[in-house]
């Protein structure tokens, strides 16, 4: 079943009023027939109709009429995108089957078809140890060929998309903002490496929409629903990964999270999690178990982590004493130049050499191991 | 009757000579000053009156017109007094013939009180340093002695207007107004700082190190208490001594503010830390009437900015153009004077705005935007005249015992004079001074890449978001680490350990 065009422009107007629920918007449609007919009436006979407030139903027609539709259309087939609505086939059905499924959905690149989907979410504050684990759970689940899913924040997002991204590999974000924005600004290369690796950036909100923070839950709904279950790696009690997790439990969906010490703040949303009975993450293998049935997404068989021990054989001795030192901790420079008794050019090196096998990332000064 | 008298007059930091021409002749009494005199200048006719009368001369009360020549530049200062009195005294026929052919051949400057004493000027040293070529012996205020003693003028010290009218008359004997001359002898005092007495951070104290071998910038970032002022404090004391012709730009300086005797001794290299409220025209120079700020002030020396990111945006924009040229012009509509400005900068600043980002023992409270928005506000094209960055991290409980450690100051200097030495053989009537301050067409020339040293450099961009444009920075500083290490070329080593000094160019971003 498809739509017209003049339809689709109709359902990109009413799709700017954010302040209604997207299945409100949806039962507006379904009163008058098509957005097409929400547009002709006036506020008063949709007020009466809709049993709205006057107030709001005037609102929404000058949200609905302050954005030009065609532009819309325009701006993001400029950029190789398209706007899908729940009548498109390329729509994910996953989205169909919610309840707030999207009106319109913006979409960047290419929707992963017939594929594992596992949504990861985590704190934008993250630690040593959360980037530790997004990057060897965010790589294992890419090359075992499922897609991550996330939301392009900084912090575990990013580190999840970044993993996938470095392996050349699609992953998928859902963002925040318009697709015509890059929030945070500093991921633009991130959002180029995701797109130019056969990933996708979707958003339901307006092309040019800038961030704000009602955005953020709303989208969370989008990422619980495109994902077959959901991973916590990090987040505080109150987050916007736990908003996540627990939307994806009124789903229907199986939420795990990453266990972590139970004095670091980031841990305390997955360890409560953790508390309430959700699955305990800590390989690749325990996601993968959960998939009732691995085989229907042709996921390829997993190697139990020999890799990084077949990496270290090459290093030299002093590296491995780095690595040695390091252990899950941060370290800066100054200790290890002290520790081990180094000059500064020496542990430039051996640093410098560990950290382009990607097996130490830099942060702030303090060098932490990347995987574990 | 007619009188001229010389003396002189400041443009940016260079001295002009001024003829100070005095007409007293029969009329109304009046008493003007014309020649674009400044406010202060103006006002040098009540003083000028006053010292005459209470120094026991008559006032002539005539028609009194004093033209300060060339009367197109605008002229400031106090120095105009004694020039200005001594032209009356002559006009009027206060002094002796024969004193007013001795006044002919000197040079006068100074202020004077309203009881006819001499007091102390600013900018006498670039006055003198200018008057020098025409060999007049020069009267100036006792005050500044020292600075007469730094040019190697022939002058007198006169300690009121009676005194020097006494002297011109042959009243008194040359001892009573102290013909000297006498050359500026002082030796720099090591400073009681030491490198040693700061304890870890060998990484910063290298950075320090190699900035001071090669002229760099530095930015310090870390945590309250991990000692950054405490290093900043002691970097001019690892910088080569000041060569004369330096000591003497900066004194002129100095000499302009009217800041000497305030400050140290001249032979030591600037060290100017000013509070982050600071203004554009405080740290850049300026004003009506223009003056040198603090970047000038830090010519030849250091000048330290602790809370960096405090700074106002705007103030730490204007630092660009005297990072890149070493030098401050201030253009007004009349005139334009420039003054040197070329220095060291040692900025510091906290990782973040509550300052425990990074701090195993405090959480950090601030939020990813705040920290983002805090860190961006050194912006992009600041950041890329900053050749090293550094985080300073926390010093561990157990390193506060340990006894002191490392190489002192005197160490470290040695090994900067030294990779100085090399520079300036190196750069050789080229104008650079050190390898900080390279043309493009020396880079290509000095800094030639090691074989294998592109792979390196193809990783960093890839993995540290290393950017074209601070390519040319890496190179000046491995030249710097090469020139320490005694080595011809530049080594893979060299630029390995550069990108250690690079952290602020790894943005909050995973790598790709």
């Amino acid at each position: 079943m498809s739509i017209s065009l003049q339809e689709r422009l109709a359902r990109i107007r009413i799709n700017a009023f954010l302040y209604f629920r997207a299945d409100w918007l949806k039962r507006l449609i379904d009163i008058f027939g098509s957005a097409e007919e929400i547009l002709k009436q006036n506020a008063e006979t949709l007020a009466k109709e809709a049993q709205m407030n006057p107030s709001t139903a005037a609102h929404f027609l000058k949200d609905a009429f302050a954005i030009d539709p065609q532009e819309e259309l325009d701006k993001t087939l400029k950029y190789g995108g398209q706007i899908l609505v729940p009548e498109d086939e390329d729509y994910p059905q996953s989205l169909r089957d919610i309840k707030e499924s999207p009106i319109a959905l913006y979409v960047l690149g290419k929707l992963p078809q017939n594929r594992l989907c596992i949504g990861m979410v985590g704190t934008r504050k993250i630690t040593a140890y959360g980037r530790r684990v997004a990057n060897t759970l965010s790589e294992g689940l890419t090359q075992a060929g499922a897609v991550v899913v996330s939301g392009l924040a900084r912090g575990v997002d990013s580190q999840c998309h970044a993993a996938a991204v470095k392996l050349q590999k699609p992953t998928l974000a859902v963002i925040g903002t318009g697709i015509g924005r890059c929030y945070p600004p500093e991921n633009r290369e991130l959002a180029r490496a995701i797109l130019q690796h056969g990933g996708a950036i979707v958003s339901e909100l307006p092309f040019n929409k800038p961030p704000h923070a009602f955005h953020f839950p709303r989208r969370n709904r989008i990422i619980a629903a495109l994902s077959q279950l959901v991973v916590v790696v990090e987040g505080e009690i109150k987050s916007g990964a736990l908003i996540t997790a627990k939307l994806a439990l009124e789903m229907g969906k199986d939420v795990l999270a990453v266990p972590g010490p139970i004095d670091s703040p980031q841990s305390s949303g997955p360890n409560s999690l953790i508390k309430e009975g959700a699955g305990v993450v800590t390989s690749v293998k325990d996601i993968i178990d959960y998939i009732p049935s691995p085989q229907l997404f042709s996921l390829e068989t997993l190697q139990e982590d020999t890799a990084p021990q077949q990496e270290q054989a090459d290093l030299s001795p002093l590296q491995n004493k780095i690595l040695q030192l390091i252990g899950t901790e941060e370290k800066s420079t100054d200790q290890i130049v002290e520790t081990l008794n180094l000059s500064v050019p020496e542990a430039a090196t051996a640093l410098f050499e560990l950290e382009v096998k990607g097996l130490l990332s830099c942060r702030a000064g303090l060098y932490s191991k990347s995987k574990f | 009757m007619l009188a001229s008298v010389r003396t002189c007059a400041l443009k940016g930091i260079d001295g002009f000579e001024v003829i100070a021409e005095v007409d007293i002749s029969s009329g109304m009494p009046t008493f003007s000053v014309v020649g674009l005199p400044d406010t202060e200048v103006k006002e040098s006719k009540d003083r000028v009156m006053a010292a005459i009368r209470n120094s026991g001369f008559d006032f002539p009360l005539k028609r009194i017109t004093i033209n300060l020549s060339p009367a197109e530049r605008r002229k400031s200062g106090t120095q105009f007094d004694l020039p200005i009195a001594a032209g009356i005294l002559a006009a009027s026929q206060s002094i002796s013939q024969d004193g007013i052919q001795k006044l002919e051949n000197l040079l006068l400057l100074g202020e004077l009180a309203l009881d006819g004493s001499l007091r102390p000027c600013a900018g006498v040293l670039p006055m003198l340093i200018s008057a020098k070529n025409s060999g007049k012996v020069v009267v100036v205020p006792p005050g500044n002695i020292l600075e007469a003693q730094t040019s190697g003028v022939k002058f007198i010290t006169p300690r009121t207007l009676r005194d020097l009218a006494d002297w011109l008359d042959g009243k008194k004997e040359d001892q009573a107004v102290q013909i000297s001359f006498i050359p500026a002898e002082q030796e720099a005092m090591p400073s009681p700082l030491d490198f040693c007495d700061v304890k870890g951070q060998a990484l910063a104290k290298r950075a320090l190190e190699i900035a001071a071998a090669g002229g760099h910038n530095v930015l310090m970032i870390g945590l309250p208490g991990t000692g950054k002022s405490m290093l900043a404090k002691r970097f001019p004391g690892i910088l080569p001594p000041l060569s004369e012709e330096e000591a003497l730009e900066i004194t002129k300086i100095y000499s302009v503010c009217n800041l000497i005797g305030k400050t140290k001794r001249l032979t030591d290299r600037p060290f100017r830390d000013p509070h982050h409220t600071i203004s554009d025209v405080a740290l850049i120079g300026g004003g009506t009437t223009p003056k040198p700020g603090e970047v000038s002030l830090a010519h030849n020396g250091v000048l330290f900015l602790d809370e960096f990111a405090e700074f106002s945006r705007t103030t730490l924009e204007v630092l660009r153009q005297p990072l890149e040229n070493g030098m401050v012009t201030i253009s007004r509509a009349k005139e334009s004077v420039s003054y040197p400005a070329r220095f060291t900068l040692i900025a510091a600043m906290n990782p973040c705005p509550c300052g425990n980002l990074g701090n195993p023992h405090k959480p950090c409270t601030c939020s990813p935007v705040q920290i983002s928005r805090y860190q961006s506000k050194i912006s992009g094209p600041l950041l890329d005249r900053i050749d090293l960055n550094v985080t300073l991290n926390p010093v561990q409980y157990g390193d506060w015992n340990k006894p002191a450690e490392g190489d002192t100051t005197a160490q470290i200097r040695a090994r900067v004079i030294a990779a100085r030495q090399r520079q300036q053989v190196r750069f050789k009537n080229s104008g650079t001074t050190a390898n900080a301050f390279m043309t493009q067409k020396q880079i290509k020339a000095f800094c030639q890449l090691p074989p294998g040293a592109d792979q390196i450099l193809e990783a960093a961009m890839r993995k540290f978001g290393l950017s074209a444009r601070s390519l040319d920075k890496v190179l000046k500083t491995a030249r710097t680490i090469a020139d320490l290490e005694n080595k011809e070329n530049i080594e893979n080593a060299h630029l390995i350990e550069v990108l250690q000094y690079r952290p602020l160019d790894r943005k909050g971003v995973p790598d790709l």
